[in-house]
């Protein structure tokens, strides 16, 4: 029982009138299915507030006030039952799990709302329908669970989170999703244990979202955590899985002896007389990556009377990295209580913390991939191998792993709220909200003294520390009207004003010259004072706001809603700081309609539509509108060389910049078919965001550093949201789920006067061109034609200028001869133009199984890394195929080292479609009968995979990888730290 | 009991009423708490109010001299490498822009003129914001006049760089407001000219002679500097008795001289030494990122491969190498090869197959420092004694004052010469014309890669007759005026027109 069900209890309890009459009735509650009985069912007598819940038999009595009574029985994940009592005193009544919840609550922005009253998009995804995978954050279980919404996991690093994006990327800044936690707002998510999730609501349409106003732009996810239900006795539960991870798969590169060849090839000359000897060489994968473990255990207990409720949860979640040397593990203490202070008022709190400890790796995957297998990690004397010989800096992977580990960061986070529910006078609910977030982070990094090359060495052994304090308020009021006349008008009011400030802080510092390598010695104090750097930064930002909503429905079947935000915020000057967010919709149950009933398989249709207008505060920095001076810019004058301070402002600021604001449409259609075994939703959008914060090129003579900021972009997303699911339960239970997501992002407005940007420079040309007309971020460069097969071919066709046969020739897209800048052309979106999901689930005799595959296509990835040759770095497997004059390839140049081949072409766009299975999970949980003896109530055990089948085009570990968060700059593999692949088992017990 | 239930109602209310009083108390004074201010950061608004500040806002104009944009690739790329000096060095296929500039290959949208153009008004906005706001602050009279004009030097040596290299000129000498970013239009070279002199005239004014400043601030633009500046301002107008004239009155004031050896101008004895008249300070510290007094300028020339010193860029070119007098141990001094041991004696250059034919420029090396590559600690060579004594030499020798004109440049070839009487002899040529090409010649060897060739080659008119029978892509008269970066054009909607040709 969770308070949404109290909240309409309390709102029922206030129509009661008062009564004499009185009537005794008991029963039992049983599973249709299962036959057992089911605990903690709440029992209500219709309009009135007498209840009570069944005990651990299953059993109940309740006292009966009105003449002819209706009994409502309620339970989480089973539909509600109502009873007229028709005089009998003993009953025995059967819920059946639902299929599908009709009348499901929905956590909304500031309330809850019936699902069937909804008139915005709202997703709901249960707690035990994240997917199973093997993560520590539920960012990651997201994926392939919303339609509309994008989730990509986007690093491999122990703890990491995933990029989200719902209906599309809507801006050219931060895109980020906002987060609320039981009311707490948030951008970081990071905290919350899966396990812990009773719900994630994931509100993506202009109508849900606005009541969130600056924030709601890119779409708001709402995560309940689990609260207490009252029963007799507490519930308690534990699971633990323990798993093995690796990485997905290998990138093919050249063995020893295909590089000393291809070295070779690239000389001229037969530098390596044999190359064979080499042999397979050093596989610098194998030098940093390695199969690690992961493990997560749960322990939690759950219960309450009528007088409070708790759910406390302990989790402990540890994860090696599977490159060496990087490791993550993180405690969570979770209590989240209500307790009733009198019959009209509650006190509630919803409180985590959580404590983290990190091990950072250094950035290998790079090195890894450059580095040449000829070379083994340690040369015959025992050192590191020095690979200088092939021209640049390549750092040996193996030695950055032994000198660069020692880099620990830990951290705390006190995340929650606490609240006070007044039930003022009939109908009117007064909330009054305090949610806190304080975050301490600190990192200790030592790198000792060593010297593997002249491009990878450490003159003095230093030691780096730093700690971030981070300080969150918010405080809500809230008053809420709900109201019912006739049983045909349902309105309820909401008003509220909230108030938030957000302070953070860095400190830290280094010194060198340590007296010893000693774990103890490792403080600062230790270190030589000469050397000593130190900095302290620090940010704040402020938020007030209004906000209202008005829903009413007309007999259940005709909806509105109107919401309203007002938001006032620090960031922007006076003359900017308020923003209105306002949003309408409308939602029709048409299959409430009598003409509708000759559809007897419709069990029930409700279409709505939604228009709104939200904001993007986040696109701006904290303190946009201030001219900031720059400090540090010091000259360096006298016979010592002393830096001498400067300090100017070296770049123009704009005091008008304003809110980034986005508007939203939205029609959508939901039905139940076939008794709720059919369910289907789909929704049309259409986002339109503008003044989108952007740096507007100015003329360099006017000397600002940074181009100013204003609004000005305009971006459109268009797109739909389709879900279809299909469930038979019984004996045999089984679900289907597909879920498709197709969008189109396309720029529609720049700057002014400006209608491209080019960004992700590679070698000095730009592989991203963002202009009017084309997705964000658009591949941009030369097409290839071909490759020179002679020198006449060479000399008849157009060229860059000092091609040789063997060479790319690159097509004369303009054809005026030659080949220059003017011929690169557009050559694809990093954007999916269609993500979706399957699931797949099936219950039989105790037996669970569950899959869930994702996928994306339409989208280009383009190979980065491949691009950088500034030396002689090892080259990928194709280049086995290379142009020579013996070996006369129609699609791998000749082999060089950078230069023309390496421009920024399609040669290294490659397919980002991909298919993937997330996770795949096997389950059994052991019959009640035989548990039942051992006072347990379930007991189940599982194998889970996680990413173990993909079926990708693209050559690199995956085709999802970290980005920056620059929306111009995406879809370039730059060689970050991979996914991995995972199979865990786990057993998970009730009591 | 209704009664009661009625005041717990009351109560509650009154509970609620003073919880909102206290938090519309807290919060409702919005304004205050939504004013909020960067922390640890001047602002604007805040600035220039103190002493301190006028000193800062001065030596950061001293500081973008260090950026990437005024002294690595853009900047060695239109004077050294865009020259019959040196080539573009490194590997083939490294930095292709750097190659354009080399070979004339070039276009108006080559990366090199952009961010040379936008490091230099970069630093002409910090001069300008210095200039305009310095004289409002209640400070030491003498301090303000000083730093005002170490503004007006370094805003002025900025300008005259562009001018050399691109002609015509956006004239900027305030914050344009954002009304005026797209309008501005370019000004006659003559008025530049004109700017830039009374910029000199002032900063020689204002500033003091080197000996004159506190030990501490050695390396601050001074009279001598100003003087020498204004000297080639006049050279390039042809003005050459005003060009004899200022380049005497720094002969004349005992201020410098020349280092008995050469090769030390370009070692750290030699940093703002004796000869040294304007350099920009710089030193490495041992930092995780770009350190906070040193230059990109060691790296980028640095030697490539074994040892590792950076990524040879700037070669001196075959032309160059050929062009000394037999013997002349300044080539030794200014070209690295390989196989040759280092200037410290530490280790022998080797051999690196992924470059052609490797030299390097031996005045930008420095040897291993805390820095390391990355965080060059060498000063960037400006100005020095022996430019102002061939530019006497040369505008002496214009004006007919030959003897003076052999006297001066012989003591610069005495300096060269040193101990060895078989080189470099005196001269004694007395025909105008020929003792030109003897100054012109000279000029090259003394000053071989330290940025000057194009712009000597600009102010004698030659840029044509040298670079266009080495260069085949090169154009006359079209490329003798660098292209304005086709971005400022573009932006400008017309209001900056092209220089022709390109």
């Amino acid at each position: 029982m969770n308070s949404k069900y109290l909240h309409a209890i309390f709102f029922l309890l206030t129509l009661m009138p008062l009564s004499a009459w009185t009537q005794t009735v008991t029963g039992v509650v049983l599973d249709d299915k299962t036959e057992l009985p089911i605990i903690g069912v709440t029992i209500q007598e219709a309009s009135t507030d007498r209840g009570t819940i069944t005990d651990v038999d299953g059993r109940f009595t309740i006292t009966l006030e009105k003449p002819d009574p209706v009994l409502i029985f309620r339970y989480t994940g089973y539909t509600a039952v109502e009873l007229k009592l028709d005089g009998r005193t003993e009953l025995e009544v059967k819920m059946t799990e639902a299929a599908f919840l009709i009348d499901e609550i929905v956590v909304v922005g500031y309330g809850i709302q019936k699902k069937s009253d909804l008139t915005g998009a709202v997703s709901t995804v249960k707690g035990k329908d994240l997917a199973r995978v093997a993560t520590s954050n539920v960012e990651q279980a997201l994926q392939g669970k919303v339609a509309g919404v994008y989730v990509s996991p986007s690093s491999g690093t122990p703890g990491a989170g995933a990029v989200i994006r719902i209906r599309g990327t809507g801006t050219l800044n931060n895109a980020n999703p906002l987060y609320v936690i039981d009311g707490m707002i948030t951008y970081d998510a990071s905290l919350v244990n899966p396990e812990d999730v009773e719900s994630v609501e994931v509100l993506k349409d202009a109508s849900a979202a606005a009541i969130y106003g600056s924030r709601g732009a890119n779409g708001v996810i709402i995560i309940t955590t689990k609260k207490g239900i009252p029963r007799d006795r507490a519930y308690i539960s534990g699971s633990t899985y323990y798993g093995s991870q690796q990485i997905t798969k290998k990138l093919a590169l050249l063995n020893g002896a295909e590089f000393a060849s291809a070295y070779n090839d690239l000389k001229g000359n037969a530098f390596f007389p044999d190359p064979t000897v080499f042999g397979a060489g050093t596989d610098w994968q194998d030098q940093i990556y390695r199969m690690a473990p992961i493990s997560n255990s749960t322990i939690s207990a759950n219960g309450g009377s009528d007088q409070y409720s708790y759910s406390f949860s302990g989790n402990y979640f540890s994860q090696d990295g599977i490159i060496k040397n990087s490791h993550y593990d993180r405690l969570t203490l979770r209590l989240n209580a209500e307790y009733k202070l009198t019959p009209s008022i509650k006190l509630g709190h919803n409180i985590s913390h959580s404590t983290i400890r990190e091990d950072a790796a250094p950035d290998v995957v790079g090195s890894a991939y450059r580095m040449p297998p000829i070379y083994a990690a340690r040369d015959s004397t025992g050192d590191f191998s020095d690979p200088t010989f092939f021209g640049l800096a390549i750092a040996n992977p193996a030695a950055d792993l032994f000198y660069k580990s020692n880099h620990h960061n830990s951290g705390s986070r006190l995340f929650g709220n606490l609240y006070v529910d007044i039930n003022l006078f009939k109908d009117f609910t007064f909330r009054s909200n305090l949610g806190i977030d304080r975050v301490k982070k600190s990192s200790r990094f030592f790198e000792p003294k060593f010297e593997v090359s002249a491009s990878q060495r450490n003159l003095n052994d230093r030691l780096s520390v730093g700690i971030d304090n981070g300080n969150e308020w918010i405080w809500e009021q809230t008053l809420t009207y709900d109201h019912t006349w006739n049983t045909d008008h349902h309105l309820t009011v909401l008003t509220g004003y909230t108030a938030e400030e957000r302070k953070f802080e860095s400190l830290g510092g280094s010194r060198e010259n340590f007296p010893g390598t000693a774990e103890e010695l490792l403080y600062l104090s230790a270190g030589n004072d000469t050397t000593q750097m130190n900095y302290q930064g620090a940010g704040d930002e402020a938020l007030t706001s209004n906000i209202y909503r008005i829903n009413y429905a007309y007999k259940n079947r005709y909806l509105l809603t109107l919401s309203w935000r007002t938001d006032r915020s620090s960031r922007f000057t006076k003359a900017n700081r308020t923003g209105n967010f306002p949003s309408g919709s409308i939602g029709w149950n048409i299959g409430e309609e009598s003409f509708m009933k000759q559809f007897p398989w419709l069990d029930r249709c409700k279409v709505r539509g939604s228009f709104g207008i939200l904001g993007n505060q986040a696109a701006s920095s904290t303190y946009p509108s201030t001219g900031a001076v720059t400090s540090g810019l010091y000259g360096v004058f006298g016979p010592d060389e002393s830096l001498n301070q400067g300090a100017t402002l070296i770049s123009l600021s704009n005091a008008n910049l304003k809110w980034e604001t986005s508007r939203q449409t939205d029609v959508g259609i939901e039905m139940g078919i076939l008794d709720g075994s059919i369910e289907l939703e789909v929704d049309w959008y259409n986002r339109l965001t503008y003044d989108i914060i952007a740096a507007v090129p100015i003329p360099d003579y006017v000397g600002s550093q940074d181009d100013p900021v204003v609004n000005t972009a305009k971006v459109n997303n268009q797109g739909w949201d389709i879900t279809a699911t299909y469930r038979k339960g019984g004996k045999l239970s089984y679900n289907f789920g597909v879920i498709l997501s197709p969008v189109t992002n396309k720029v529609i407005k720049l700057a002014e006067g400006r209608n491209e940007i080019f960004s992700a420079f590679l070698q000095g040309e730009p592989a991203t061109h963002t202009i009017v007309g084309l997705p964000i971020g658009a591949f941009y460069g030369y097409k290839v034609a071909g490759i020179f097969q002679s020198q006449e071919e060479v000399d008849q066709s157009p060229k860059i200028g000092g091609e040789k046969p063997g060479d790319v020739r690159y097509q004369d897209t303009n054809r005026d001869g030659v080949i220059t800048g003017d011929d690169r052309v557009y050559l694809g979106s990093p954007i999916p133009t269609l993500s979706y999901s399957m699931t797949a689930g099936l219950e039989w005799n105790g037996i669970d199984f569950n899959a869930d595959v994702v996928g994306a296509s339409g989208n280009k990835v383009f190979n980065a890394k491949e691009t950088f040759r500034f030396a002689t770095y090892n080259w990928e497997q194709h280049v086995v195929d290379r142009w020579t004059p013996e070996n006369q390839s129609l699609t791998e140049p000749r082999i060089t080292n950078g230069g023309n081949n390496y421009r920024v072409s399609d040669r290294f766009l490659e397919d980002g479609s991909f298919i993937r299975l997330r996770s795949v999970t096997l389950g059994y949980t052991l019959p009640k009968t035989i548990l039942s003896k051992a006072n347990i109530s379930k007991l189940r055990f599982y194998v889970t995979g996680t990413n173990i089948w993909t079926k990708q085009k693209y050559s690199g570990y995956s085709p999802e990888f970290a980005n920056g968060s620059n929306s111009y700059e995406v879809g370039l593999d730059f060689g970050g730290y991979p996914v991995s692949k995972a199979i865990q088992g786990g057993v998970e017990i009730q009591f | 009991m209704k009664k009661s239930f009625i005041l717990a109602y009351i109560g509650q209310v009154k509970f609620i009423l003073s919880g909102l009083f206290i938090f519309i108390f807290i919060t409702g004074c919005s304004n205050e708490f939504l004013d909020r201010k960067p922390k640890g950061q001047l602002t604007f608004d805040t600035f220039f109010e103190t002493q301190d500040h006028a000193i800062w806002a001065t030596n950061a104009v001293y500081q973008n001299f260090r950026s990437w944009q005024m002294c690595a690739f853009p900047w060695i790329g239109i004077t050294d490498i865009i020259s019959d000096d040196s080539d573009k060095g490194s590997s083939p296929n490294d930095a292709l822009y750097v190659l354009e500039l080399d070979d004339f290959t070039f276009n108006s949208t080559n990366t090199a003129f952009q961010q040379a153009w936008e490091g230099h008004y970069q630093t002409i906005f910090r001069a300008n914001l210095a200039i305009i706001n310095i004289p409002g602050i209640d400070m030491n009279e003498a301090l303000k006049n000083r730093l005002v004009g170490e503004c007006k030097f370094l805003r002025a040596y900025c300008y005259f760089r562009l001018v050399q290299w691109f002609g015509d000129l956006p004239l900027i000498t305030r914050p344009l407001n954002s009304d005026e970013y797209y309008t501005q239009t370019r000004t006659p070279v003559a008025q530049i000219y004109d700017f830039i002199e009374q910029d000199l005239l002032d900063a020689i004014d204002a500033l003091p002679e080197k000996s004159d400043y506190p030990s501490a601030d050695l390396g601050r633009a001074t009279k001598g500097a100003a003087r020498g500046i204004l000297a080639k301002l006049y050279m390039v107008k042809h003005d050459f008795a005003k060009g004899a004239e200022y380049c005497e009155a720094i002969i004349q004031s005992g201020e410098y001289s020349l280092l008995p050896r050469y090769a030390d101008n370009f070692l750290r004895v030699g940093e703002q030494g004796a000869e040294s008249i304007f350099e920009i300070g710089a030193v490495a510290v041992n930092a995780p990122v770009a350190g906070p007094g040193a230059t990109p300028y060691n790296m980028i020339q640095g030697v490539r491969g074994v040892p590792n010193l950076g990524w040879g860029f700037n070669r001196p070119s075959d032309n160059l190498v050929s062009s000394y007098e037999a013997g002349d141990p300044r080539r030794q001094a200014t070209v690295i090869y390989e196989g040759e041991v280092l200037p410290d004696g530490s280790t022998i250059v080797q051999h690196n197959s992924e470059v052609l034919n490797a030299r390097y420029n031996q005045k930008a090396w420095v040897p291993p420092h805390p820095g390391l590559q990355d965080n060059g600690p060498g000063n960037i060579r400006i100005l020095r004694y022996a430019d102002i004594l061939l530019l006497a030499a040369e505008a002496n020798n214009e004006i007919g004052n030959t003897s003076k004109a052999l006297d001066y440049i012989n003591m610069v070839r005495a300096r060269a010469r040193g101990t060895n009487n078989f080189i470099l002899p005196n001269l004694t040529i007395t025909d105008k014309d020929a003792l030109r090409e003897k100054i012109y010649s000279d000029r090259r060897s003394e000053l071989a890669m330290e940025e000057h060739r194009w712009f000597d080659l600009a102010r004698w008119g030659r840029i044509a007759d040298v670079m266009g029978p080495l260069m085949p892509g090169f154009v006359a008269p079209k490329n003798i005026l660098l292209p304005i970066p086709q971005s400022e054009i573009d932006l400008s909607g017309g209001a900056i027109q092209q220089n022709p040709g390109y």
